[in-house]
């Protein structure tokens, strides 16, 4: 109870001073928040001032029907031991976001994961355009959800051919 | 005639020496719980690298391995065997350990003419745990010297014999016994002293460029600098020995005991090698040195 | 796949020389594999390495370099990544080299058949002498997969690196076509 009371303070504080469209508590000592694009910036500022040091991870969700792309900030409070999930959405067709590398300097490589993957593209992070993993990649960003990776395997990778059929076409084995 | 017996001698450092690393391996496996490889692998081995091709890396790469194999085995000829020698009255500790370092130079100047950087951190650490275990040792050997005026080491032995076992130097001054063993694994380069090989972290070190039949021949040479390093603590700690035949029991027990306490250590790294042995055996070299040189306690 | 076929049918008949028979013996019994782990199937090396399965006893054992080792072991899960550093680590092997293929994933993608990333046949684009089969093959079928290798070499038909040298061309098209370019390009080679 003392851990959902603590996380209810610190939601009832930010929303006393931002605009939070909702909050959603997935785990213990986890908390997320969606919020608009402009907000990111400043809610990042005040929750690494706040404690919020570490930037665990930033990743992304590729919301297929709704045509959106939401950002995922992981952030650790190393004191309290607590996750806060700052999320927000863009649009898919034209992915344009601002770094966040002045307040976490160390969101250059996730920046640059992420836009090697789902093709969002941070304005200030000069290198963003570099490959981290995918080393001359010649497709659309593969994790997106329209990315057929069957078709793009069986054109790279020539698949093996047997001479017998091991799998109906039905489905199930023969 | 004083050329045949030395190759002989040869032959046979070589085919005594490999079969007791083979045997050895043996016994490493037996430690761990392993059946082992068989007793004869280091020949299959090392005769399995002969057979492969090799890469040159230019000039420098191959002239270091031949220098190398070349200085090793000039040394290897004037060990004594026992009381058989080839070339009498030149097994000089002085003459032994300046030719030692002509094969040392070679394998350095070879690993680091291959260009590869995981060689020169090898042979920089080769080369710091080289000064690191020489030091003690050679002060040991010099206040030796001072105490029995010979240098050479079937002076030493024969001064040894007729004592039996307690005659030994080995336990007629133990403070330096402990010590000279304690410099022949730094020597032969096996744990906890073997931070200059460590494959998992610089990837074998200078022998990281090698292949085929260039690591044969490091192979050949490192059978060779074994036989050599073992036999001078043999000779002078273990009173050498009165035929060929005891020589080579306390030989392959010896390197049997060193191989022994290799396998159940870890590994040093370079730094702290150095400081344990400028702290530990120095300082037992030392204390050894000054009771030989003013109380002559075990001398006579 | 014609160009492997035909090769391996003209191979079929031994015609060593007396030397070649005897460094191909020297060369069964003492195999050293590369210590390159290049999928996850690399866990099912250390129980065969130490004493339980005791590879040593075959003559096996690790080696830390490329340039001394004879075989190439690719355990598992091959991705465009990490082939591009097995073409290279296998091409500065000394001559009698060989290639063992580990697991389902290097014989047809495995259950990774249609990543983006995952190569289906490993002997597209290097000459695998040997398929060890699993998911993951277990020390023992490891231990046998060994014992088959060594007779092969024994009997002079693990003939791998000569085809890869014959039929470079038809390799180098198949890692171009799946590649792009061979060349390592990363934040360490700039």
């Amino acid at each position: 109870m003392l851990k959902m009371n603590s996380m209810n303070s610190i939601y009832e504080n930010l929303n006393s001073k931002f605009n939070i469209l909702s909050v959603d508590y997935p785990d213990d000592m986890q908390m997320a928040i969606d919020l608009e694009e402009k907000d990111i910036h400043t809610v990042l500022a005040y929750l690494k001032s706040d404690g919020y040091t570490q930037l665990s991870i930033l990743t992304c969700v590729d919301w297929l029907k709704e045509g959106v792309l939401q950002l995922v900030y992981v952030i650790f409070n190393w004191d309290s031991g607590i996750h806060i999930l700052v999320r927000t959405k863009l649009d898919r067709d034209k992915p344009l976001f601002r770094t966040v590398m002045e307040i976490y300097p160390g969101a250059e490589f996730y920046e640059r994961d992420v836009h090697e993957f789902f093709g969002v593209e941070f304005e200030g992070n000069e290198r963003s355009y570099k490959h981290l993993f995918l080393e001359l990649w010649d497709a659309e960003p593969p994790m997106r959800k329209d990315f057929d990776t069957q078709a793009y395997s069986d054109k790279k990778y020539a698949p093996r051919e047997y001479k017998s059929k091991f799998i109906s076409e039905k489905g199930g084995e023969k | 005639m004083n050329f045949i017996y030395a190759f002989l001698l040869l032959l046979f450092a070589f085919f005594f020496q490999t079969s007791i690393t083979g045997i050895n391996r043996k016994v490493m496996a037996r430690l761990q719980r392993r059946r082992g490889p068989r007793w004869f692998q280091q020949y299959i081995d090392i005769f399995k690298a002969m057979s492969k091709g090799s890469t040159s890396h230019g000039w420098i790469f191959d002239f270091g391995v031949i220098m190398a194999l070349g200085g090793i085995m000039a040394t290897a000829i004037l060990i004594p065997i026992g009381p058989l020698k080839a070339f009498p009255d030149v097994d000089n500790i002085f003459i032994i350990t300046y030719l030692l370092a002509v094969g040392m130079l070679g394998m350095a100047m070879s690993a680091s003419g291959s260009g590869n950087p995981w060689a020169s951190i090898g042979v920089s650490r080769a080369l710091t745990n080289m000064l690191a275990y020489d030091v003690p040792f050679m002060v040991l050997i010099v206040s030796f010297i001072f105490a029995f005026k010979t240098s050479s080491l079937s002076g030493f032995a024969a001064l040894q014999q007729g004592a039996g076992v307690m005659g030994w130097n080995f336990f007629r001054f133990p403070l330096g016994g402990i010590l000279a063993l304690i410099c022949l694994q730094g020597m032969l380069g096996k744990k906890p002293f073997d931070s200059f090989i460590a494959p998992a972290e610089i990837a074998s070190g200078p022998m990281v460029e090698y292949g085929g039949r260039h690591l044969g021949m490091l192979f050949l040479l490192h059978e060779f600098s074994t036989f050599i390093e073992v036999s001078i603590i043999v000779h002078i700690f273990f009173g050498g020995g009165a035929s060929p035949l005891e020589f080579m029991i306390k030989y392959a027990l010896l390197y049997t005991f060193m191989n022994i306490i290799a396998g159940v250590f870890p590994r040093f790294k370079i730094d702290q090698a150095v400081k344990f042995y400028y702290k530990v055996p120095l300082a037992l070299a030392f204390i050894q040195g000054l009771i030989i040189i003013f109380t002559g306690l075990g001398v006579s | 796949m014609e160009i492997i076929s035909n090769n391996l049918e003209k191979d079929k008949k031994d015609m060593r020389k007396v030397w070649e028979k005897i460094g191909d013996y020297f060369r069964a019994n003492s195999i050293w594999m590369m210590w390159y782990c290049t999928g996850c199937g690399a866990i099912e090396m250390p129980p065969t390495m130490t004493s339980r399965f005791d590879m040593e006893q075959l003559g096996m054992g690790p080696m830390a370099t490329p340039r001394q080792a004879d075989v190439l072991l690719i355990t598992g899960y091959l991705s465009a990544k990490t082939l591009r550093r097995v073409i290279y680590s296998y091409e500065q092997m000394q001559d009698p080299k060989y290639v063992i293929g580990f697991g389902s994933c290097t014989i047809n993608g495995g259950i990774y058949y249609d990543s983006y990333a995952t190569m289906k046949q490993l002997d597209h684009y290097l000459p695998v002498d040997l398929y060890i089969a699993g998911c993951m093959p277990r020390p023992e079928a490891v231990m046998n997969g060994f014992d088959t290798l060594i007779s092969m070499i024994k009997k002079g038909e693990a003939k791998g690196w000569k085809h890869y040298q014959e039929n470079y061309d038809w390799y180098h098209e198949n890692q171009l076509h799946s590649l792009g370019e061979v060349y390592v390009k990363d934040e360490f080679h700039e």
